[in-house]
C-alpha cells in the first residue's frame, strides 16, 4: 500500500516540474468552456434576431412598436438597421435574422367602410394584418414570433373593444427556472473533460514509458502493475480535480454558470465517474506497445463516446433503437449524472442508477486493464 | 583478486532454454554461481548473454530447464526472487524530473523497504548530485547511479548487464573498484562484458557463451593456462604496457564528469 502512495507522489511531484504539460493539460478543458461559454454564454437573454419592416404611419402603430420591443423583452431583438424587405429575406437566408416582421400601410387604420352607412362600431375601430416571415430551415423561429405577436394582438384587441376574452392561454414554464443554456450545455462539458482527463493523459504516459525503459526498470522489481495502475490513477484523479475546479470556478465567475446541486455530491459523483474513465485510459495504456496504437485506440473509445453519450447532442433526437443501445455506454450515466446533479440538485440518492452503472463499468475497466496489461 | 569466496552455489542453472519462435536463442544452459564471487558471462552481441541474464532475473518466462537462486526456483517465486536480487538492466532509464535521492526512496518502497538515499548515494560517490535529475548525469554516473538503484533493497545477488560499456578508461576504472566493493560486502555479482581486460581483472570465474550455449567456463587464469596448453602462441611479444596505459598515464585515473 505505501509503495503506491510513496509512487503517485512521486509521479505527481515529476508532473508538478514540468509546467508545460501541466499548461496543456489544463488549459484544454479551459479552452473549451471559453468556446462554449461564449456561444452559449448570452443566449438566455435574446433568443431570436428580427428585422422589422414598418410601412404604416399613424400613433396605433407606433405604441403597438413601443410595446412590443420595448421593457425588458429579452425573447427578440430587432435589427433597426434594417428597413428594406428584399435587404431583410437575403440577411434571413443567410441566417444574420431568424425573422421578419412587415407592417402593411394600412395597419392600425380604421376602415374605409366606416364611412359608409352601413358601417358597424367595429368598422371604425384600427384593424390590420402583420405579416411574419421565417426560414423554411427554422420554422420553430416563425412560428414562436407569430405565437408571441398574437398574444401582443390579443391584448391590444382587448384594449381597442374594451371586451374580456373569455378564454385564454396561460404559459407556465416547466424547465428549472433561471437556468441558461449554458448551464445545461457546462453538464455535458464537464462529463467530457472528466472523459478525456482519464482516458488520454494517462493512455499516452504509459506507452512512452515502455519505449524509454521506465517501466521496464520497475518490472526488475516487486512492485506489481496493479499496483503501478492504481498510483497512477491516483496521480491522475489529482489532476482531474483540479482541472475540474478551474473549469467551474470559471464558469461561475465569468459564464454565470448556476449549481442547482450540492457541490459535495458533485465531488464524489464526480470522483467515481473520473476514477471509471481513468480505468479505460489504464486498459489503453496497459495493453498498448506503443504510443501510436495508444492514441487510435484512445480515440476508437473516446469519440463514439462523445457522440453516443448525449454530454454534446442530446439522445432523445437518436432513433430508438440506438437510444436504448447509448443508455449503457460508460459515458451516458456519467453526463446524466452530472446534468441532473447540476441542472435540476439531484442527490446521490436520485442518481443511483447513473452511479451504480458508472462503478460497474469502473470495475470492468480495472479488472480488463489488469489482465492486459504489459511492461514492454 | 579476493578468494574468499564460498564454494557453495547461491545460483544453479540446469538445463535453461529459450526459445522465439524457431530459433533457440538459450539452448540448455547449465552451470553454478558461488556466493560471493563476480561470475562474468561473456560472448558476441547475439549470444543470448541477455537472455540468460533476464531469465535468472525473473524478468524473462523460462522455456526450458530451471534456475534455483538462494534455494528459490525463480520460475515459481518471481517476486520472491525479486525481493533478493539487484537488477542494472542494460536498457533502461530513470524517471526524468524526479531526483536521484527521490528516486531512491522511490524504488526502495516498492521493497517496502526504507533507505537513507544521501548514504547509499555517498557509496557511489554522487552525493552532491542527490538533487539533480538523472537526465543532467554522465554517462558514468549513469551507471552508478543505476547500481545504486540496484542495491536499494539490500540485495544477495547483484546482475549487472554490460555496466561499462560506452564509458571512457577513468569512469570504467571507477566502476571496477565499485564492483569490488560491492563483492567486498557479501553480494554476489553477476556481469556480462565486451571488455576481456575488466573480466580478466574482475572476474573470479567465466562463462565464454556463443550461439545460446555456455562454451567454456572457469576462471581467467585457468582459461588462459588451458589455452597454452594447447601449444599457443601469441605472434607478438606482449609489451610491458599497451596503449591503455598510455593513455590513462596521459590523462590520469581521476574521473572527469
Amino acid at each position: 500500500m505505501k509503495a503506491i502512495f510513496v509512487y503517485s507522489l512521486t509521479m505527481l511531484k515529476r508532473f508538478l516540474r514540468d509546467p508545460i504539460y501541466l499548461f496543456f493539460v489544463f488549459a484544454f478543458p479551459l479552452i473549451f468552456l471559453f468556446i462554449f461559454g461564449t456561444i452559449f454564454g448570452n443566449s438566455s437573454d435574446v433568443n431570436f434576431n428580427l428585422a422589422l419592416i414598418n410601412h404604416a404611419d399613424n400613433d396605433f402603430t407606433t405604441s403597438f412598436i413601443e410595446k412590443f420591443s420595448g421593457g425588458d423583452n429579452q425573447t427578440f431583438e430587432i435589427d433597426r438597421e434594417i428597413t428594406d424587405l428584399e435587404v431583410a429575406k437575403e440577411k434571413m437566408s443567410r441566417g444574420e435574422i431568424d425573422s421578419i416582421i412587415e407592417l402593411p400601410e394600412s395597419f392600425g387604420e380604421v376602415s374605409e367602410s366606416c364611412q359608409t352607412k352601413a358601417a358597424t362600431p367595429a368598422d371604425c375601430l384600427p384593424s390590420g394584418e402583420m405579416k411574419v416571415f421565417y426560414d423554411e430551415g427554422s420554422p420553430q423561429a416563425g412560428q414562436t414570433i407569430s405565437i408571441i405577436m398574437s398574444g401582443i394582438l390579443d391584448e391590444m384587441n382587448v384594449a381597442v373593444t374594451g371586451t374580456t376574452p373569455r378564454f385564454k392561454v396561460d404559459q407556465v414554464s416547466t424547465g428549472a427556472a433561471g437556468l441558461s443554456q449554458f448551464d445545461y450545455t457546462f453538464a455535458g462539458l464537464f462529463s467530457y473533460v472528466l472523459m478525456t482527463m482519464g482516458i488520454y493523459t494517462l493512455s499516452q504516459q504509459l506507452p512512452s514509458e515502455k519505449k524509454t525503459g521506465t517501466l521496464r526498470r520497475i518490472k526488475a522489481t516487486p512492485f506489481r502493475p496493479w499496483q503501478l495502475l492504481v498510483g497512477l490513477s491516483l496521480v491522475y484523479l489529482f489532476l482531474t480535480i483540479i482541472s475540474a475546479a478551474l473549469m467551474i470556478a470559471i464558469g461561475v465567475l465569468m459564464f454565470d454558470f448556476q449549481m442547482r446541486g450540492s457541490w459535495l455530491t458533485l465531488s464524489i459523483f464526480s470522483i467515481i465517474s473520473t476514477l471509471t474513465m481513468i480505468g479505460f485510459g489504464a486498459i489503453v495504456a496497459g495493453a498498448a506497445k506503443n504510443e501510436n496504437q495508444a492514441t487510435m485506440a484512445s480515440q476508437l473509445i473516446a469519440f463514439p463516446m462523445m457522440f453516443l453519450s448525449g454530454v454534446f447532442f442530446p439522445r432523445f433526437l437518436m432513433p430508438d433503437w440506438l437510444q436504448n443501445a447509448t443508455s449503457w455506454i460508460p459515458l451516458t450515466p456519467v453526463g446524466d449524472g452530472v446534468r441532473y446533479i447540476t441542472t435540476e440538485g439531484a442527490g446521490l440518492i436520485d442518481i443511483l442508477p447513473q452511479l451504480g452503472l458508472v462503478a460497474v463499468w469502473g470495475v470492468v475497466a480495472y479488472v480488463v486493464a489488469f489482465k492486459v496489461f504489459r511492461w514492454e | 583478486m579476493l578468494k574468499s569466496a564460498n564454494m557453495k552455489p547461491i545460483i544453479s542453472v540446469r538445463g535453461l532454454r529459450k526459445v522465439y519462435g524457431d530459433k533457440v536463442v538459450v539452448r540448455d544452459v547449465s552451470f553454478e554461481v558461488r556466493a560471493g564471487e563476480i561470475f562474468g558471462i561473456l560472448g558476441p552481441n547475439g549470444a543470448g548473454k541477455t537472455t540468460l541474464m533476464e531469465m535468472m532475473e525473473a524478468m524473462r518466462p523460462i522455456d526450458g530447464g530451471q534456475v534455483i537462486l538462494a534455494g528459490l526456483d525463480v520460475a515459481k517465486k518471481p517476486r520472491k526472487i525479486k525481493q533478493i536480487i539487484g537488477v542494472q538492466l542494460q536498457s533502461s532509464e530513470f524517471y526524468n524530473k524526479v531526483t536521484l535521492a527521490e528516486s531512491l526512496t522511490m524504488f526502495a518502497s516498492f521493497y517496502g523497504q526504507k533507505v537513507n538515499p544521501r548514504q547509499l548515494l555517498g557509496e557511489v560517490e554522487l552525493s552532491e548530485k542527490a538533487d539533480s535529475y538523472p537526465e543532467k548525469l554522465s554517462g558514468g554516473q549513469k551507471q552508478r547511479f543505476s547500481i545504486a538503484a540496484a542495491l536499494v533493497n539490500n540485495p544477495r545477488v547483484l546482475f549487472l548487464d554490460e555496466p561499462t560499456t560506452g564509458l571512457d578508461p577513468q569512469a570504467r576504472r571507477h566502476l571496477w573498484e565499485l564492483i569490488e566493493k560491492i563483492r567486498q560486502r557479501g553480494i554476489t555479482v553477476i556481469l556480462t562484458s565486451h571488455y576481456m581486460e575488466e573480466a580478466e581483472r574482475l572476474c573470479d570465474r567465466l562463462a565464454i557463451m556463443d550461439n545460446g550455449r555456455i562454451i567454456a567456463l572457469d576462471s581467467p587464469a585457468n582459461l588462459i593456462k588451458k589455452l597454452l596448453a594447447k601449444g599457443f602462441h601469441k605472434k607478438q611479444v606482449r609489451e610491458q604496457a599497451d596503449l591503455e596505459d598510455v593513455y590513462i598515464d596521459l590523462t590520469g585515473k581521476a574521473l572527469r564528469e
